[in-house]
């Protein structure tokens, strides 16, 4: 591959920029971590990296703040949620790609036209059936109202109708279930779409502040979003207790990106797909 | 967060259409408080609750703690479904809205005027709506000047004697801008509560007495905004904390780039432990004097509540002297009861006791539903004065304008 002189100029200018906007983005997010590893007096010191890093501001959000209760309250919503939401979408985007019953359109229009209402307006009914129920304070009521994920069921349907119907239909040809054609052709071929939509569902548990702080009244129940806050309040002058507690928050999503950001990225342009 | 504040405004309608049913709970021997204190007071307000109960041995009292950013839409969605508590503990700027919507039960029965007059008079004025007492105060503050003792000696300056009037503040802060390392004599944010220490020094009013109009586009508001402006523009002693990327004026006040700020006393404790040596003055005074404004929380109970007799009880057991002795000197707070002021001497509270002086002088802000729509307005307005994209009249006359309109619609 011979380069050309303007090439080579254009490769450089690119990256120079690319490199300049990454510094200029990541610079929130190392300052967060260095300063979460510094002494509390020396938030706003010159020095780049503390001299003395130590790991008392973590120790201190985990026990003294509560973070490691929040941190697991958070883990196990956030994850169950996830983990239903996407079942189910996936379950109720087979029947939608490939299934036909009466009314069909009629039904899938309807529940797409139900994503045009803004997310906050569902708060308050869904909030009074909770307290109808009794389940106030309770990690039902945490996780359960947002199973049926109408946004997931299009991603799901969208892409499972690329998948071609001869597959299945030989499937059955050779004798296998419903349950069969769905876990070992569906899934399967579908795992990239179902990886994406556990991410995204999984992130948007993990920051759903609201909805946790509206249905918990104790603090044993607080997860890590509604804990913040509560330190953020209370706590305006402790930077670096601050950023041990935004480490904390940061970095299930962080690391989940930076072993899945094909998932992610794959996410970002699902919905550009025609099905 | 325009959204949250609509969503807002169609539940407190929802609380206003329920609310006519009466009910509450039956449950006479619970009482239910949500609040929003910090790490520090939390432990002293349940030695409060606990004091309490010596008076009422039978009854449970179930303390819940909301972090303050998410207690205003907690609590509206907790009103339409009527699991609202009997007290909560909210600013002074959604006691108005609750107040208008008819969600708060009027203490006017269970408040003597007797106690009344024991409660300072500005912390006070925020509890009530159109006439009605809605509540009582259990924590106020206002704006004083606080000013790094360092950079007066460096400068030159007495560090025992803040600055006593706007000119003053105008000739130190020349002395203590040193533009090239980037230190400024002063660092102030925009928005209009902050702002409304230069206004009242000036005389200069919020709304016309009849509460239908804004006139801080008076004389008085011009010249007083003009001040703020000024102190950027013209003797270029103030940092541009005001600015979106600026650096925030207690931030800036804490690693030395600003030598003075305008806060308030819950600063007081944190900045003592940051080491830096800091005295607090009054607000520089202006052809008015010196003034203030006020915020703080009050302590409101809820229309709904089956206790209403024991929930105001506790209400008044909080602003009282003896709570409110404790309260001040083992937080270094202001006082809410002025028969406790005397608690706080120059001696052992040094800072407190300017700020305890100051809210002799402070003004309350006027008791109207729409006040962080007023803010929305205003900001954007005042913020392009302060940039010089637009004078100092034409954007207080433009502000001015829209608030009206928004007060008409009220």
């Amino acid at each position: 591959m011979v380069r050309t002189r303007a090439a080579v100029l254009r490769r450089t200018l690119l990256y120079t920029g690319l490199t300049v906007a990454a510094i200029v983005v990541l610079f929130p997010f190392f300052w967060m971590v260095v300063t979460a590893f510094k002494e509390p007096g020396q938030a706003f010191s010159q020095e780049i990296f503390p001299s003395d890093p130590t790991l008392e501001n973590f120790r201190r959000v985990l026990t003294d703040y509560g973070f490691a209760r929040y941190f697991v309250n958070s883990v196990v919503v956030a994850s169950s949620a996830a983990l239903f939401a996407t079942f189910f979408a996936t379950m109720a985007g087979y029947v939608f790609a490939k299934k036909e019953f009466v009314g069909k359109d009629k039904v899938f229009g309807f529940l797409l036209a139900s994503l045009m209402i803004p997310g906050m307006m569902y708060v308050v009914p869904q909030f009074a059936i909770i307290n109808w129920l009794g389940w106030m304070n309770s990690y039902k009521a945490m996780i359960i109202p947002h199973l049926a994920n109408v946004f997931g069921l299009f991603l799901m349907r969208q892409y499972m109708m690329t998948i071609p119907s001869e597959l299945l239909e030989a499937a059955k040809i050779d004798g296998a279930g419903e349950w069969q054609v769905f876990r070992t052709i569906m899934v399967p071929l579908s795992i990239p779409i179902i990886a994406t939509l556990f991410l995204l569902t999984f992130q948007f548990h993990w920051n759903n502040f609201l909805w946790q702080l509206i249905v918990t009244n104790v603090e044993r129940l607080y997860t890590v979003p509604v804990g913040l806050a509560m330190f953020k309040s209370a706590h305006e002058e402790l930077y670096t207790l601050k950023m041990a507690g935004s480490c904390i928050s940061v970095l299930p999503i962080a690391a989940l990106f930076f072993f899945a950001q094909r998932y992610f990225i794959e996410g970002m342009t699902m919905g550009a797909l025609k099905g | 967060m325009r959204r949250t504040l609509s969503i807002g405004g169609a539940l407190l309608v929802a609380v206003a259409l329920s609310a006519g049913c009466g009910g509450g709970q039956d449950d006479a021997a619970t009482l239910t408080i949500w609040q929003t204190y910090n790490d520090e007071e939390y432990p002293v307000f349940k030695e409060i609750v606990e004091s309490f109960k010596v008076a009422h041995p039978d009854i449970t009292i179930d303390v819940i703690r909301l972090p303050f950013a998410g207690a205003e839409p907690k609590i509206q969605t907790a009103l339409t479904t009527r699991t609202e508590p009997d007290i909560a503990r909210v600013d002074v700027s959604f006691l108005a809205k609750l107040a208008g919507k008819n969600a708060l039960l009027d203490l006017g029965p269970y408040v003597s005027s007797e106690f009344r007059d024991e409660i300072l008079p500005v912390a006070l004025s925020s509890c009530y709506y159109e006439d009605t007492l809605w509540g009582l105060p259990d924590q106020t503050n206002g704006l004083c000047l606080f000013y790094n003792r360092e950079h007066f000696r460096a400068a030159g300056l007495d560090p025992e004697r803040p600055p006593a009037t706007w000119d003053e503040l105008i000739s130190y802060g020349k002395k203590l801008t040193n533009r090239d390392e980037g230190v400024f004599g002063i660092g102030l944010s925009n928005s209009l509560w902050w702002t409304l220490p230069f206004f009242y020094t000036h005389g200069a009013q919020f709304l016309s007495d009849d509460g239908t109009r804004c006139v801080l586009n008076s004389p008085e508001g011009v010249a007083a905004f003009q001040l703020k402006v000024d102190l950027h523009q013209r003797y270029s002693i103030e940092g541009g904390a005001w600015r979106a990327g600026g650096i925030v004026h207690d931030l800036g006040f804490q690693n030395g780039r600003y030598s003075m700020i305008l806060n308030g006393p819950w600063a007081v404790e944190s900045l003592k432990r940051t080491g830096i040596d800091f005295g607090v003055g009054l607000i520089p005074a202006g052809p008015a004097g010196t003034a203030t404004n006020v915020g703080g929380n009050n302590l409101v109970v809820f229309r709904n509540t089956g206790q209403p007799e024991l929930a105001s009880e506790f209400l008044r057991f909080v602003a009282s002297e003896e709570t409110q002795r404790m309260w001040a000197s083992r937080l270094g707070q202001i006082p809410v009861n002025v028969k406790a002021s005397d608690a706080i001497t120059s001696k052992e509270h040094p800072y407190l006791a300017v700020f305890v002086e100051q809210m002799k002088t402070a003004i309350p802000r006027p008791q109207v539903m729409g006040y962080p729509e007023i803010e929305n307005l205003m900001n954007p307005e005042m913020q392009a004065a302060l940039d010089g994209t637009k004078s100092v009249e034409a954007a207080l006359n433009s502000a001015a304008a829209e608030i009206d309109k928004l007060l008409a619609g009220d």
